[in-house]
């Protein structure tokens, strides 16, 4: 192999592995783990690392303060639906966000164990714009 | 004639004319009989006629408001304004499908008529063949699983409307664009694959496509920026790119290609790099492929989810059928395609040119890494674990960093083999405006590495781009004894090819001055006001002074109008507006702008409480204008580089 070609391999090697580390980092660094409102419950979270769940607005929980932008309500697991959690987040009420809304959140629990506090919130209406995540 | 009767005969035909210009194909393949190949030909043609009419018949259905055909209910209604209901025609999957049809009949078409006396050629016939089953597998779907021709079993009074989000003219624009360049890159592939299929080698098919390389690749470029463009002005969440899944598929082939159109160059230069283009054409291809997948398959969730249709197994195949073909075609002419001479050294400008390529690949990788994530950690360790956006931001900051740099040096060395004396005399001046860029920064207060860095190159990259224009225009004043200010217009116009490029680089240097400023130095903040209050972010103060409603159209609209000071002095007033559409359940909200070269301030209005107190949330995006004209110049360039000239067809270099 001529020499040249060796110091490119060698420069193409760094980048790949430079690319590789990248990517490992990336994903230990900011991996979000999905789960259930059951699995929360049941297991409790992984305490370093963000969480995304997935669940329904329990009808007759919702609590929202315009003026200091506080959004409270009761997630419902969407498959056992006795299992429910409190969620704090703190934002403006997404369009879509209502009663049965299906609603997707990521955060972490608080010290108490209690409320789940969302830094993201997500709601998908059940309509016809069903495909119309909103960004929130 | 019914259209509906019209739009299902034409697709239908569409489907038999590509069938049998196949089978005549092959046909005069076997036999090596010229007058089927010519026939085949004619057939292969006549397919861009019928969906012509099918299309036809499409958009008149919308414009008469027929909606016992289901796909016009779902995307019209009556109130609809024309221009919207004339583009409904796209706002589905199914309506897409036949656009997609469409257009790559008329592009084959093109190539078709381009070809006719060249059907000799041990290679066009295969070109033909590869292009008829392509477009076969579209009419296929159309003609089966996914028409949108199908009737209602009755006729609903109204349709159930566009949604109100897609009614906004840079949404009307952003789907077809992406899909002229998605489908454009067909014809290079099909001319890449008959390469290796016929035997024939050489770099005429790089030479022969390279305007529809470039051409689908402003198309994307456009594609894409108008789809930031419209999350920016339109969703109202402040940004303008998220990597959601189908904006990372469309990403990924721009990656892709832009990889491609470099090292063609390479190729044509040099005649190296053979096997590494095939390769990536094919890639290229199969991405755009991959990316129709991800949005119709639902296996993935996204804003642009058009939910399950039952076409992902449709194109998994396709994808799975032409990857492992190509692979056996590449693998067999790997022979023939490796050349002797490879790079001569590492300080040379086709090394930069590689690199830069293994950078494009590497973003590529990482973003469709991210993208499938979820499936590969389901299926391999069996919890699901996702990214998002910090994921790409993180992984692929340093990734764009070290691709500009690159950007930069690539013009200061030389082909073949750059001397190290030469290096340092190019290099001295653009590295030292950099380094004291970056010191000008750094005392203003911009601490942070990545925004410190990304500037500091990007006046890197703009000096060695002034650096060329300058030395080109100095050149022709030598030679032609023309001021300098005549000279430079008309270098770069007669070498547009070269100076094309600079432009788009220009272009991208732009754009990450605006994505570095809005991302980096961002502002936000929410806040609920009532009538008289304010509130201040950044320089602004943002008073409420009045609020009204009023009927528009096929929306009842809220507007709440804010005086705006800056720094103390007034600076106009600003409207923000609540939309409620007639035919959909949630309102949407209007973004309001005030764009300068310095910042965005960005309003949007998501909540309006019961006394007319409003929720209003702000951000100023700094720079963020700067990337919209970057945009703007990346196009330029490359259509600078595919302006034919009258001499180019006497001389080939």
């Amino acid at each position: 192999m001529k020499k040249n070609t060796q110091k490119t391999l060698l420069a193409l090697l760094l980048i790949l592995g430079g690319v590789g580390f990248l990517i490992m980092k990336g994903v230990s660094d900011t991996g979000v783990y999905y789960r259930t409102v059951a699995e929360i419950i049941e297991d409790g979270l992984p305490r370093q690392r963000g969480v995304r769940v997935s669940g329904s607005v329990l009808p007759g929980t919702i609590d929202y303060d315009q003026q200091r932008l506080l959004l409270r309500f009761t997630v419902r697991d969407t498959e056992q639906e006795d299992k429910t959690m409190q969620v704090l987040y703190r934002g403006v009420r997404p369009d879509a966000f209502r009663e049965e809304a299906e609603v997707i959140l990521e955060g972490r629990l608080d010290g108490a164990g209690q409320t789940f506090v969302a830094e993201t919130l997500l709601a998908k209406c059940p309509s016809k714009y069903e495909s119309e995540v909103r960004r929130q | 004639m019914n259209m509906v009767t019209l739009g299902n005969l034409s697709q239908a035909a569409a489907f038999a004319a590509a069938l049998l210009a196949m089978l005549l194909l092959l046909l005069g393949l076997a036999r090596n009989d010229l007058r089927s190949i010519e026939a085949g030909r004619r057939a292969l043609a006549a397919v861009a006629l019928f969906t012509t009419m099918a299309a036809f018949a499409l958009s008149r259905l919308f414009l008469t408001d027929n909606f016992q055909v289901e796909y016009v209910a779902s995307y019209s209604d009556r109130a609809l304004p024309l221009f919207y209901k004339a583009t409904s025609f796209w706002a589905g999957q199914k309506g897409s499908l036949l656009f997609w049809a469409w257009v790559l009949s008329l592009y084959i078409a093109l190539v078709v008529r381009n070809t006719r006396n060249e059907t000799r050629r041990r290679n066009t016939p295969y070109i033909y063949l590869v292009l008829a089953s392509i477009v076969a597998f579209f009419l296929l779907l159309l003609n089966t699983v996914s028409s949108p021709f199908t009737l209602l079993p009755f006729t609903p009074p109204d349709g159930q409307g566009l949604n109100p989000m897609l009614q906004n003219p840079g949404m009307i624009f952003h789907p077809p664009t992406l899909f002229l360049g998605y489908i454009g890159f067909t014809i290079p592939f099909a001319y890449a694959v008959a390469a290796m299929i016929s035997g024939r080698l050489d770099p005429d098919w790089l030479r022969k496509t390279r305007r529809w390389n470039i051409l689908s690749w402003i198309f994307l470029t456009i594609g894409i920026i108008l789809g930031g463009q419209w999350a920016y002005v339109e969703l109202g969440w402040g940004g303008f790119w998220a990597w959601d899944p189908v904006e990372n598929a469309s990403f990924i082939p721009w990656l892709v290609s832009t990889a491609f159109i470099h090292t063609a160059i390479i190729q044509e230069r040099r005649n190296i790099m053979r096997v590494w283009n095939m390769v990536l054409i094919v890639l290229t291809f199969l991405t755009c492929i991959f990316g129709t997948y991800l949005v119709r398959s639902g296996v993935l969730q996204s804003v642009h989810d058009f939910g399950a249709t039952g076409l992902g197994g449709f194109f998994l195949v396709f994808l799975v059928v032409t990857g492992i073909g190509s692979l056996i075609l590449i693998a067999e002419s790997y022979s023939q395609l490796r050349t002797d001479h490879s790079l001569e050294s590492l300080l040379s400008r086709e090394s930069t040119f590689l690199f830069n390529n293994v950078i494009l690949l590497a973003i590529a990788f990482s973003t469709l890494f991210g993208t499938i994530f979820p499936l590969i950690s389901e299926m391999v360790t069996g919890k699901k674990l996702t990214v998002g956006e910090p994921f790409f931001n993180q992984v692929n900051t340093p990734l764009f960093l070290l691709l500009l740099l690159l950007t930069g040096l690539c013009p200061l060395i030389g082909w073949r083999r750059a001397s190290i004396d030469n290096l340092k005399k190019n290099f001295l001046l653009p590295a030292s405006l950099a380094l004291a860029g970056g010191l000008v920064l750094f005392v203003l207060g911009v601490r942070t590495f990545y925004p410190l860095a990304a500037f500091s190159l990007a006046v890197f990259v703009s000096a060695t781009i002034l650096l060329e224009f300058a030395a080109g225009a100095r050149a022709r004043k030598r030679l032609t004894g023309e001021s300098l200010l005549l000279a430079l217009p008309r270098v770069l116009w007669r070498l547009r090819r070269r100076y094309g490029g600079y432009v788009v680089h220009f272009g991208m240097v732009l754009m990450v001055i605006g994505i570095t400023g809005s991302t980096a130095f961002k502002q936000e903040k929410e806040a609920t006001l009532r009538q008289g209050q304010a509130m201040t972010i950044g320089d602004y103060q943002l008073r409420y002074t009045g609020f009204r409603s009023f009927q528009d159209r096929n929306r009842t609209v809220y507007a709440a109008t804010l005086g705006v000071t800056r720094n103390g002095r007034p600076a106009g007033e600003m409207t923000t507006e609540r939309r409620y559409y007639i035919n959909a359940e949630q309102p949407t909200t209007e973004v309001s702008l005030r764009i300068s070269a310095r910042e965005d301030l960005y309003l949007t209005m998501p909540m309006i409480g019961r006394n007319n107190e409003i929720t209003l949330r702000a951000a100023v995006n700094p720079l963020l204008v700067w990337g919209w004209v970057g945009g703007g110049l990346m196009v330029l360039g490359g259509i600078m580089t595919i302006i034919p000239s009258r001499r180019q067809k006497r001389r080939t270099t």
